[in-house]
């Protein structure tokens, strides 16, 4: 199953709501078939720019970063989801690449191909 | 009989047995003293690596992964005045970073993760990379 990492955006709130929110975002998440990896608290700041969602302006919030395996079906639909609940402000699924033997960088690759005519 | 006694004169001065000389490489070498020889090898050059190399050139993000989550660093590559990312010729970045880079700061603008048109005001301080003098 391919990977994928929500980014999500909620209202600055108090702690026992966001929980509340996470955790029926994650009970959303499993109950289409996601196997949830990890959930990770970005911190709650200030947004670089004010975000009118929900017929209100808001201007802090909490960043949240979930990091699933599931199938490629149910990502519209948790998008459509995430985009109806009030709480959450910007949610946004990316595909995290498979960590393939990444290509040398640029140095390392002039040294690599200096070596192999060397010899 | 002059020419006779020429000719008898001639004969004597020629060697007798002929010397056939057997030009083989051992007879040559011996020819050579052995202080001429451990001369000779040192005088060839040793094999080693070149002492002049300069450094693989590389740029300052080369082996740094580019994250959207890692604003400051990504706020290292815009403009503190209009939020614009700086272009190739300023930043110095390789062809692949410069892409990585942008790509990840057009994403957190998109996500949320970072303003478009202005640098956030707890990074200002940071180090200058890339070295731009704007008009004063």
């Amino acid at each position: 199953m391919p990977r994928y990492e929500l980014c999500v955006i909620l209202k600055a709130m108090q702690r026992p709501e966001t929980a509340a929110v996470l955790r029926r975002t994650v009970e959303t998440l499993l109950a289409r078939g996601a196997v949830v990896r990890s959930l990770e608290s970005l911190g709650e700041r200030r947004l670089p720019y004010k975000i009118s969602k929900h017929d209100s302006r808001h201007t802090h919030g909490g960043y949240f970063s979930v990091d699933f395996h599931a199938s490629p079906r149910i990502v519209s639909e948790l998008l459509d989801h995430l985009e109806r609940d009030i709480d959450v402000l910007r949610p946004t699924v990316l595909k995290k690449d498979p960590e393939r033997l990444q290509a040398l960088c640029c140095g390392a690759q002039a040294e690599r191909a200096h070596t192999a005519t060397s010899r | 009989m002059f020419a006779l006694s020429l000719s008898r004169l001639l004969l004597q001065a020629l060697p007798k047995k002929p010397v056939t000389p057997r030009a083989t490489a051992q007879c040559i070498r011996s020819l050579t003293t052995s202080q001429e020889e451990s001369l000779k090898k040192d005088d060839m050059p040793t094999k080693m690596e070149n002492p002049f190399k300069s450094p693989p050139k590389t740029c300052i993000l080369c082996n740094i992964t580019v994250d959207f989550k890692n604003v400051q660093l990504l706020s290292q590559f815009i403009s503190p005045h209009t939020g614009r990312i700086y272009g190739r010729h300023i930043t110095g970045l390789c062809g692949r970073k410069q892409k990585e880079v942008s790509k990840a700061i057009k994403k957190a603008r998109s996500m949320g993760f970072m303003s478009v048109t202005l640098k956030d005001p707890q990074f200002i301080k940071d180090p200058d990379i890339c070295g731009i003098k704007h008009f004063e």
